[in-house]
């Protein structure tokens, strides 16, 4: 604790400092960007964001939430089957859908009049709270008290790669820079030997929006998400290559430096300092990235707790990785979990009965887990935890071509779905907004991707409308022209 | 004292006296440009500007600012600025009343420039950046500069040195002295063609004494093939050029020939406005050869969304915002994509315009179709070759030439191509994967009005693998209107999915005017949810010529079979007929759903007129942009090329040159260079790098000191030479020259280098990365097969641009992840391997290898102190590798080779790891 008041006078300055560099180096309106981004202006001092453009900054307010992990279930679960109860919507199964939900709308695969169809998963409340939870995730409903949802969700878009970019990134188009780097340019990374923003997939499969869901679009590529490889080493190039050991490593990093110094000597450029260091950042990442990424030393009830699976690849794997590496510091931490989309088509596995059962099995006691851990570890105050994905489904059973599929299958849904949110900033055992009796539209509280970006944003310290970032001559900023926070779930 | 020093200072004082009297009357009139306009974009424009109009306030265009308020009365009263709102509310007791509103007031200083601004009549300047630029006076060049360099020995070279000593002399600042030789021609060698020295040209220029040795140098670089691959690597970024299409699947796209157009277009130095013609309009200019075709791929490097379920109308309409945005970062550094939702906040810039330029471009047949069509079809099989040539002949010799140009030029194109997704009113039939057409037996669709005069055949690209033919019965205005025809769809060889069609020709009866089309498929052998075949495009064409002629059906059949031909496909602009022509229309908010008013093709007002008799296209445009009228276009050009050479422009914002961008460092030699550019060196880049690099600008030394760092630290006033991290193509194509392995293979079809395993992980692609073989592994980065999803790791890691969108600078980092690539990466480690057998093959002493090793690594001699530490480096790893053989083996095993005697595997391992060190040193990682 001795330091606390130092490192706070330390940060105040490094802030001080970096609002006069703004200040003294724009010609208008945010033009600290780009090409000064990352050199001092008018000064030769080495601060550290000069040779560091991942060194901690401070936000514009102090966030609840140090670091985000963010859990998305690609190709979108049905919030039906879920967590948005409709037991009308269960008298109504098999009746053909009214002409009004259809006219005007646009879906992915459904045409003609479809039926609609009842939840196919059993309800109950749960927690001191009483939410309304399914039995398709039965860990999860001992954690309701931590949770906020969030039932009106709606996007624009109704195809998954669109989709996704739009909730990570805030344009269904691609070249703009996700949340993650949002937060990482803001923030930096309170670790300087991992990267300040990993992406896990689970399978190692990318998701429809690739890799533009953790892209920088065009922010500075350090700021992007770094994704950890499902084979071979965790991150790129990490590993020494065969016939190197550590101590030849750190002797050819040695003599590197060594050099280096004799150059800054003769050249007095700045970037050849930086250099050095990232050099040793680099050795060090080595070391570290390996020891974080390895589960194996875990001890056996935390296995146990999450459900992984070792050697093999497994979302629960990397739950507890995300565990990990938020503990060690990581600003952003994105899983990626793939199958969810229940169009009911081909096969039972696909289904919003039996296949969702089986999905949601996968992934259930891991996210469970995730929140216990954290929470046990005193860090769930600090880590905000989110999980959704890019729409949800439709009320009506998707009938592909116009007709009706093999088994029970909804087609994807711009209009109403849930997402959740626990941890740092985030009130517990909460529900925000609701959806007609069917589940077809939010008719209390409507809730966009935008407010949930802007929600993000707030728990981490930021006014998400004067967070931006000059580009074509725009102020570009991840909500784009909209989003409002959704102070109610706030703690 | 003699006749001269009098002059001398004489001369002095009536400087003096000038500056002193400019002063003055500078002093007495605002200049709203540099004082007036930055103060209202601080203050007043986020509220009073191209977005906001507060209280019907906006000060973006005079006409506005003067004009009446809400109030009823205007805010501004030139001449008067005591009864002008304007400034009265900016001293305004009631802090409700005063402006900023809820802001700070503005400083004394502001409000006395302002109110003086009013009473000199509020006249808006215009923004330096939308003037013409003038050929400025080159300073200080003149006989009384003559002069003064009795005194001392003259720095300047070329008349760039003047502007810049000039600038220098303001800051008392003195330029550095000449750099290194050896240094200076690694330099040059990397600006000029990407790559540093080999050890040939090193020792050919050392040994050279003569006072034209330097530029000798340089023009060898500027004729060299390598030149036009260098530069080919600055456009490709702002082309967004990339070898597959983006969203989801991400699947390929055909169009490295454009990659390979702007290498030749560079090495032929090729005039830039040239350029600019024909990569906008290439397919508009009189009988374009098939280069200036391939030239127009440069706006088809826009993404594609293939993804079943999307709306091709919605992506179409996002490459045209692309293509607007692009056009004007590119060749105007404008930003206009903030026009797209409501006026420029800050440049004289109307909503309006953004919709004015988009429709130069929204006329093209490109409708975000998976083939990527339209396309130029290269025919490169001989037999189809000599068809084409026979039937060119025959319709020339039997019909006329003009006819013989049509035919070619739809055998060319196959456009216009009716796509499915024009398709509406389906009955028991979709569009397949939302993109081909499904119909069911019995089943039906609309495609409404329809233009078919003259229209005599049909065109029908399909597959039908049903088993059994299918009907297609073609009903007018109605699904019972009168029977046109009914055609039969034979069943195919081909399936019936992307690029995979068979092509039938059926006669049409005579038709006038527009209908709309019924198509109703029969086919009683399909299942009923079976569709009963699956369209890919329809084309309406006019009767094939020659009718009556003896062989007219066996002509008609080789023009067939030209149209099924495999072809090698490239996309490309091409403009819709008139009778497909669509109409552009303001998009209210930039919503392209909310269509208003309709407008046509022209540039925005504030900027400029198109030339007259221009034509108002995509032509026109260019002409416009390429004219010496345009006060943007050179000033744009030339800032890129002196960005690449001194690592900063002289206009920093390399992609705004607007109000909001920065001032330019030294506005005289910008427009200097600009204006040369055009007049003197017509608009030929070579010339003007050659003025650059011929400079004593260039040719500084680059060491930075204190004083330096302390006056300039990021170096904009060039009192030194430039010292700049490479790019990631430089850098890696270096390491494989100095390793000698670098293949100088130019051209062709992207290659796929050594990739680790698992980095295409894209879902729902068959797409694999297939390592090259033999010299196609060591190609420029440049060839370098580009996956927007996925792009080449180390690629991306320095920097690399994502080619998803135009981007005009790239932002250098420092980072971990970097200097993992250059120790870890196979690529590097292999060239290691390389550098140390070369490194051996020096022979002599230990010392006499690794000072020659680094000698023609990094161009110039190694000190004692670097070579000490590479000897302690050496016998070090050296000892450990003696000892443990085996993980001496490991390392060389990164690429086989049986030349190793086993007895020198551990001294080669560890000058492998030398060779790694150097390859990793700050000073090969930069440009000194």
């Amino acid at each position: 604790m001795k330091n606390l008041q130092q490192e706070l006078l330390f940060e105040k300055l490094r802030y001080e400092t970096r609002r006069h560099f703004l200040k003294q180096c724009t010609t208008g309106l945010g033009m600290m960007a780009m090409g000064s981004l990352l050199q001092s202006c008018g000064s030769t001092q080495q601060n550290t964001s000069v040779s560091n453009p991942l060194s901690p900054k401070m936000p514009h307010f102090a966030g609840k939430a140090k670091s985000v992990i963010y859990l998305h279930m690609a190709g979108a679960p049905s919030q039906l089957e879920l967590f948005d109860y409709k037991p009308d919507l269960m008298k109504l199964d098999g009746q053909s859908c009214p002409p009004s939900f259809l006219e005007g709308k646009k879906f992915a695969f459904i045409r003609g009049v479809p039926q609609m169809m009842g939840p196919q998963a059993q309800f109950q409340q749960v927690g001191k709270s009483g939410a309304w939870m399914s039995d398709k995730m039965p860990h999860l409903q001992s954690v309701a008290d931590d949770i906020s949802f969030i039932k009106a969700m709606y996007t624009d878009q109704f195809n998954h790669a669109p989709a996704q970019l739009l909730l990570h990134t805030g344009s269904a188009r691609l070249g703009r820079p996700s949340t993650g780097t949002w937060a990482t340019y803001g923030l930096g990374s309170e670790n300087q030997n991992l990267p300040g923003y990993m992406v896990l997939t689970s399978g190692g499969k990318n998701p429809d929006g690739g890799k533009a869901l953790w892209g920088s679009g065009f922010l500075p590529s350090v700021y992007q998400g770094v994704q950890c490889r499902n084979q071979g080493e965790p991150v790129l190039y990490i590993s020494d290559p065969t016939g190197i050991n550590r101590d030849i490593r750190k002797s050819t990093i040695d003599a590197i430096t060594e050099i280096n110094k004799e150059s800054y000597e003769e050249f007095h450029d700045p970037e050849t300092l930086a250099r050095i260091s990232q050099y040793e950042m680099a050795f060090r990442m080595q070391t570290t990235v390996p020891e974080v990424m390895d589960i194996t030393k875990e001890p056996a009830y935390i296995h146990e707790m999450y459900g992984t699976q070792l050697g093999k690849e497994s979302f629960a794997n990397n739950c507890l990785l995300a565990r990990k590496l938020v503990e060690q510091g990581v600003r952003f931490v994105q899983l990626f979990d793939w199958g969810w989309d229940s169009h009911g088509g081909g096969s039972e596995d696909t289904d919003v009965a039996n296949g969702l059962t089986k999905k949601c099995s996968t992934v259930d006691k891991a996210i469970t887990a995730l929140i216990q851990d954290l929470k046990q570890r005193g860090l769930l105050d600090e880590t905000l935890i989110v999980w959704g994905a890019e729409f949800g489904r439709t009320p009506m059973a998707e009938n592909r071509e116009g007709k009706a599929a093999a088994f029970k299958g909804r087609d994807h849904h711009t209009e109403a779905f849930t997402v959740w949110m626990a941890g740092g900033g985030i009130k517990g055992g909460y529900s925000h907004g609701e959806t007609d009796p069917v589940g077809y539209v939010g008719i209390k509280d409507r809730t966009s991707v935008f407010d949930l970006q802007a929600t993000i944003m707030h728990c981490l310290g930021f006014n998400h409308e004067e967070f931006t970032y000059p580009f074509q001559g725009r102020n570009f900023r991840l909500t784009d022209t909209s989003g409002k926070v959704i102070q109610s779930v706030l703690s | 004292m003699n006749t001269n020093k009098l002059l001398f200072i004489s001369s002095i004082i009536i400087i003096g006296g000038y500056s002193v009297y400019s002063f003055l009357g500078e002093g007495n009139k605002v200049n709203y440009s540099t004082e007036v306009k930055p103060i209202l974009n601080k203050h007043c424009i986020a509220c009073h500007g191209g977005v906001k109009k507060q209280g019907g306030f906006s000060l973006l265009f005079r006409e506005e600012a003067l004009g009446k308020t809400e109030s009823g009365k205007p805010a501004i009263i030139p001449g008067d600025a005591k009864h002008s709102e304007f400034i009265i509310r900016l001293t305004h007791k009631d802090p409700e009343e005063r402006m900023p509103l809820k802001k700070e007031p503005l400083k004394k200083e502001e409000i006395e420039i302002l109110t003086k601004w009013v009473n000199e009549g509020a006249n808006w300047g215009e923004h330096w950046a939308f003037v013409k630029p003038e050929m400025p006076k080159v300073p200080n060049k003149g006989f009384f500069a003559g002069l003064l360099s009795w005194f001392s020995s003259k720095w300047e070279k070329n008349d760039i040195d003047y502007f810049v000593k000039n600038k220098l002399d303001e800051e008392g600042l003195s330029p550095s002295k000449q750099a290194e030789k050896s240094i200076l021609l690694r330099r040059v060698c990397l600006d000029l063609t990407g790559l540093p020295p080999t050890e040939k040209q090193i020792q050919d220029f050392l040994k050279d004494d003569a006072d034209n040795a330097y530029e000798k140098v340089v023009d060898s670089l500027l004729a060299s093939p390598q030149y036009g691959e260098r530069w080919a690597g600055m456009w490709l970024d702002m082309a967004r050029y990339s070898d597959t299409k983006g969203y989801e699947k991400d699947e390929g796209r055909n169009i490295w020939q454009y990659r390979d157009y702007v290498i030749k277009a560079f090495n032929k130095d090729l005039p830039y406005n040239q350029f600019i013609k024909e990569q906008l309009a290439g397919d508009l200019l009189k009988n374009p050869t098939e280069e200036q075709y391939i030239a127009t791929a440069f706006h088809r490097n826009t993404v594609n969304n293939d993804e079943g379920g999307t709306d091709d109308e919605e992506f179409r309409n996002a490459t045209m915002v692309d293509r607007v945005n692009t056009t004007w970062e590119v060749f105007q550094s404008t930003t206009f994509a903030c026009v797209q939702c409501h006026s420029h906040p800050y440049d004289p810039i109307r909503h309006e315009d953004y919709y004015k330029s988009m429709a130069f471009f929204y006329n093209t047949r490109d409708e975000d179709i998976p083939d990527d069509s339209p396309y130029l079809r290269q025919f490169t099989k001989p037999e189809d070759k000599a068809k084409l040539t026979d039937l060119q002949h025959w319709i020339k010799n039997n019909v006329g030439s003009a006819k013989e140009q049509e035919i070619s030029h739809y055998l060319t194109f196959l456009e216009p191509k009716i796509h499915p997704h024009s398709g509406d009113q389906f009955i028991n039939g979709a569009l397949a994967d939302t993109k081909y057409l499904g119909i069911r037996n019995g089943g039906s669709v609309r495609f409404k009005s329809l233009p078919l005069t003259g229209k005599r055949q049909l065109l029908v690209a399909y597959g039908n693998k049903t088993g059994s033919p299918t009907l297609m019965e073609i009903r007018l205005g109605s699904l019972t209107g009168k029977v046109l025809t009914t055609i039969k769809l034979d069943t195919t060889r081909k399936g019936g999915w992307t690029n995979s069609w068979d092509y039938q020709l059926y006669d049409l009866p005579k038709m006038d005017g527009r209908q709309d089309w019924y198509l109703t498929f029969k086919n009683a052998k399909v299942k009923p949810d079976q569709s009963t075949c699956i369209i890919g495009s329809f084309t309406l064409l006019p009767e094939f010529p020659g009718r009556g002629r003896a062989d007219y059906a066996e002509k008609k059949k080789e023009f067939l079979a030209l149209v099924s031909a495999n072809t090698e496909n490239t996309p490309v602009m091409l403009d819709s007929p008139k009778e497909y022509a669509r109409q552009t229309h303001v998009w209210e908010r930039g919503n392209w759903l909310a269509k208003t008013k309709v407008v046509q093709p022209d540039i925005p007002a504030s900027l400029g007129k198109l030339p007259q008799n221009a034509p108002k296209n995509r032509l026109g445009l260019a002409l416009w942009l390429g004219s010496k009228e345009n006060p943007l276009t050179a000033r744009v050009a030339v800032n890129r090329f002196w960005e690449q050479v001194f690592g900063t422009g002289l206009v920093e914002t390399l992609e705004d040159f607007g109000t909001q961008g920065f001032t330019p460092t030294n506005a005289a030699l910008l427009d200097f260079l600009a204006v040369k550019f055009m007049d003197e060196y017509q608009w030929k880049p070579k010339k003007l790098l050659k003025e650059i690099v011929m400079s004593a600008t260039y040719q500084q030394d680059s060491k930075a000191n204190q004083d330096l760092l302390a006056k300039d630290p990021m170096n904009r006033l060039l009192a030194r030479g430039p010292r700049v991290r490479l790019s990631a193509e430089q850098i890696r194509d270096q390491a494989l020259l100095v390793s000698g392995l670098l293949s100088k293979k130019m051209y062709g079809k992207s290659v796929m280098p050594y990739q680790p395993e698992g980095i295409w992980n894209t879902p729902y692609s068959s797409m694999a990365w297939k390592t090259s073989e033999n010299e196609d592994q060591h190609r420029r980065a440049l060839y370098t097969y580009w996956r927007r999803s996925t792009p080449y790791p180390s690629m991306i890691t320095f920097d690399g641009a994502n080619r998803d969108i135009c981007l005009a600078r790239r932002i250098r980092t420092n980072t971990p992840l970097q200097a993992l690539v250059t120790l870890n990466d196979p690529v590097y480690l292999e060239c290691a391997k390389h550098l140390a057998k070369k490194m051996d093959k020096v022979g002599g002493t230990l010392d006499e290898q690794i000072s020659s090793t680094y000698q023609f690594t990094m161009c110039k001699t190694i000190s004692e102190k670097k070579l000490a530490v590479l000897k302690r480096l050496y016998s070090t790893t050296f000892q450990t590798y003696q000892k443990n053989r085996a993980e001496a083996e490991k390392l060389l095993n990164i690429c086989p080779d049986d030349n190793i005697k086993p007895k020198n595997i551990p001294d080669l391992a560890a000058k492998t790891l030398v060779a790694s060190t150097l390859l990793n040193l700050d000073e090969f990682i930069m440009k000194e």
